[in-house]
């Protein structure tokens, strides 16, 4: 499958701590890659790095196929952006702003009909307009033009929950047409059912991309357990596919991979007062996951 | 109007250009209409003439102080400061937004997502400033010559003409200046205030050569000198004078993408 965006060891640094070191990924043609992480940790730079407002320190960028700077026009015409930080020109109306952009392709766009769909009002001056419409402006002029790749920058920030199922259902459309998706988040569940994989970047460090199915097949079992008396601080050390992931008080928090027979042995020993156990969800895993990373982090 | 980035521009200053028009006739049609009193008062001449030379220097535009021609006495009081402090000011201002102000304001960045490269970007935006400008100098231009028709001016056409392009150019020349500040830094503020600071040294500079023999060489670096030494509203176009600002405003120009396009866009 053909790569609509391969990133080799690309690095951008900024002085201190800002930035991105050594990222390695590609997209694929007609997948949605989520890109996660907490704010900060580098996601809007590598975006801005694809749109080349900003340009690499070392490393390679290809979008296209074509190298993100010498060919940033070409790969622009064929790109729809939305800025994670979206700022409009404050006097114009949705509909001239939307006009403008469209000339600046040379092609008209179904600006109108994706209006339509959101419930945005274009007549009016962008300053009038709430955070959530101007978000759906941003997202008209990004998708408008049917463009190949989307590029998207915390797309859902500030859109209610109704207008979330129609992004979500823009994103199946243009997925559906062949079109390559690239948003990122700072919330697992924004994304997972939309993504195809995921890139979890951490502290400039891409950590870790894996497809969501794999994601899900990495999950364990939650195991929280209520004792009449806190167990000793080793109680489950030594138990098979058993992790202790926090304790408060009488509440000790497992998470276990594989046969539970185990651990039950073991809880036996202890006066137990109550027992939960289930399947950790994504967020769980996610969160295991950022913990796991953050120990080998400096 | 929104057909391109350079049409876009323009509309972003219409609703300012016409008052800075409305302005700049007001303004003329005032100094105008006092032409007739200091014409007819010979102590008003006498008055100029006995200022102290260092006075002289700065409110003579190109020639003589002499407030009984009509050229003399348009140059003191309209060409000598008035004029290119007001185009200096709106070129400064439109200069330093084309690229630092919508990069501060945020608006670039969507801009720029669009298939335009950043050098079209600067082309057209400096375009758009050009043609601001020599909308200003055709409602200057305009406004003399009805006024000096009206009062009965002995000041032609084609010298008021030639006086307002040097404005023009001069004007256009500092407002590509503040483009190619503005394209290197991405500040407004700062672009305004080195622009400006560029401005008033060249006209301090131009204004103290006459007094001051060491200034005598760095006159000839002064946008000032090419703008006022021809002395247009009695001689005419001063193709050669003027052909130095417009080389000014080109290569201003020509720098601003160059450096625009090698540097990151801030956030």
């Amino acid at each position: 499958m053909a790569e609509v965006i391969r990133a080799e060891q690309l690095t951008k640094s900024y002085g201190q701590n800002r930035g991105i070191v050594d990222v390695d990924f590609s997209v694929e043609t007609g997948e949605v890659f989520g890109f996660l992480g907490p704010n900060g940790a580098g996601k809007t730079t590598t975006i801005r790095l694809v749109l080349d407002l900003i340009r690499p320190t070392s490393g390679r960028l290809s979008v296209f196929g074509l190298d993100s700077r010498r060919d940033s026009v070409a790969i622009r015409r064929r790109l729809g952006y939305l800025p994670g930080d979206l700022r409009l020109y404050e006097r114009m109306t949705g509909r001239e702003l939307l006009e403008f952009f469209a000339h600046l392709r040379s092609a008209r766009g179904k600006g109108d009909e994706l209006a339509r769909r959101l419930d945005l009002d274009l007549d009016r001056r962008v300053k009038e307009l709430s955070r959530g419409n101007r978000q759906k402006i941003g997202l008209v002029q990004a998708f408008m033009h049917d463009p190949d790749l989307l590029v998207l920058d915390e797309p859902t920030s500030g859109l209610d929950p109704l207008v979330q199922e129609t992004f979500y259902e823009l994103v199946a459309e243009a997925t559906g047409r062949g079109g390559t998706v690239f948003l990122s988040s700072h919330v697992l569940s924004e994304v997972q059912h939309v993504a195809d994989r995921v890139g979890l970047i951490r502290e400039g460090r891409l950590d870790l991309v894996d497809t969501v199915e794999n994601l899900r097949a990495r999950s364990f079992t939650h195991v929280e357990a209520t004792f009449a008396e806190p167990p000793p601080r080793d109680a489950f050390a030594g138990v098979p596919g058993v992790n202790e992931l926090d304790r408060h008080g009488d509440v000790v928090r497992l998470s276990l991979e594989g046969e539970i027979d185990p651990l039950l042995k073991t809880l036996a020993r202890f006066h137990v007062r109550a027992l939960d156990v289930h399947e950790a969800d994504l967020e769980d895993v996610f969160m295991a996951l950022y913990r796991g990373a953050g120990a080998d982090a400096p | 109007m929104l057909r391109n980035v350079a049409l876009k521009s323009l509309r972003d200053v219409r609703r300012g250009f016409l008052w800075w028009s409305l302005g700049l006739a007001g303004f003329v049609a005032l100094i105008v209409s006092v032409y007739p009193t200091v014409h007819s008062n010979p102590a008003l001449k006498r008055l100029a003439e006995d200022y102290p030379r260092a006075l002289q220097a700065f409110i003579a535009f190109g020639g003589q102080v002499d407030y009984a021609s009509a050229a003399g006495f348009l140059g003191i009081e309209l060409f000598s400061l008035m004029v290119p402090l007001l185009f200096l000011v709106a070129a400064i201002a439109t200069g330093a937004g084309t690229i630092a102000g919508e990069e501060e304001r945020g608006t670039l960045e969507m801009l720029l997502a669009n298939p335009v490269s950043r050098a079209r970007v600067v082309l057209e935006k400096s375009l758009a400033l050009a043609i601001e400008i020599a909308g200003l100098g055709l409602v200057l231009w305009l406004a003399l010559e009805i006024g000096a028709l009206t009062v009965g001016m002995d000041v032609s056409a084609g010298h008021l003409a030639a006086a307002t392009l040097a404005a023009v150019l001069l004007a256009i020349a500092y407002g590509a200046i503040a483009v190619l500040v503005g394209a290197a830094s991405g500040r407004r503020s700062l672009t305004i205030g080195v622009t400006a600071a560029l401005g008033v040294a060249a006209y301090l500079v131009n204004g103290l050569a006459p007094l001051v023999h060491a200034l005598e060489g760095p006159q000839k670096l002064s946008p000032f000198y090419y703008y006022a030494a021809g002395d247009p509203l009695r001689h005419g176009l001063a193709p050669g004078h003027l052909a130095v600002l417009l080389a000014i405003a080109v290569a201003a120009t020509a720098l601003a993408p160059w450096l625009f396009s090698r540097r990151d866009l801030s956030t």
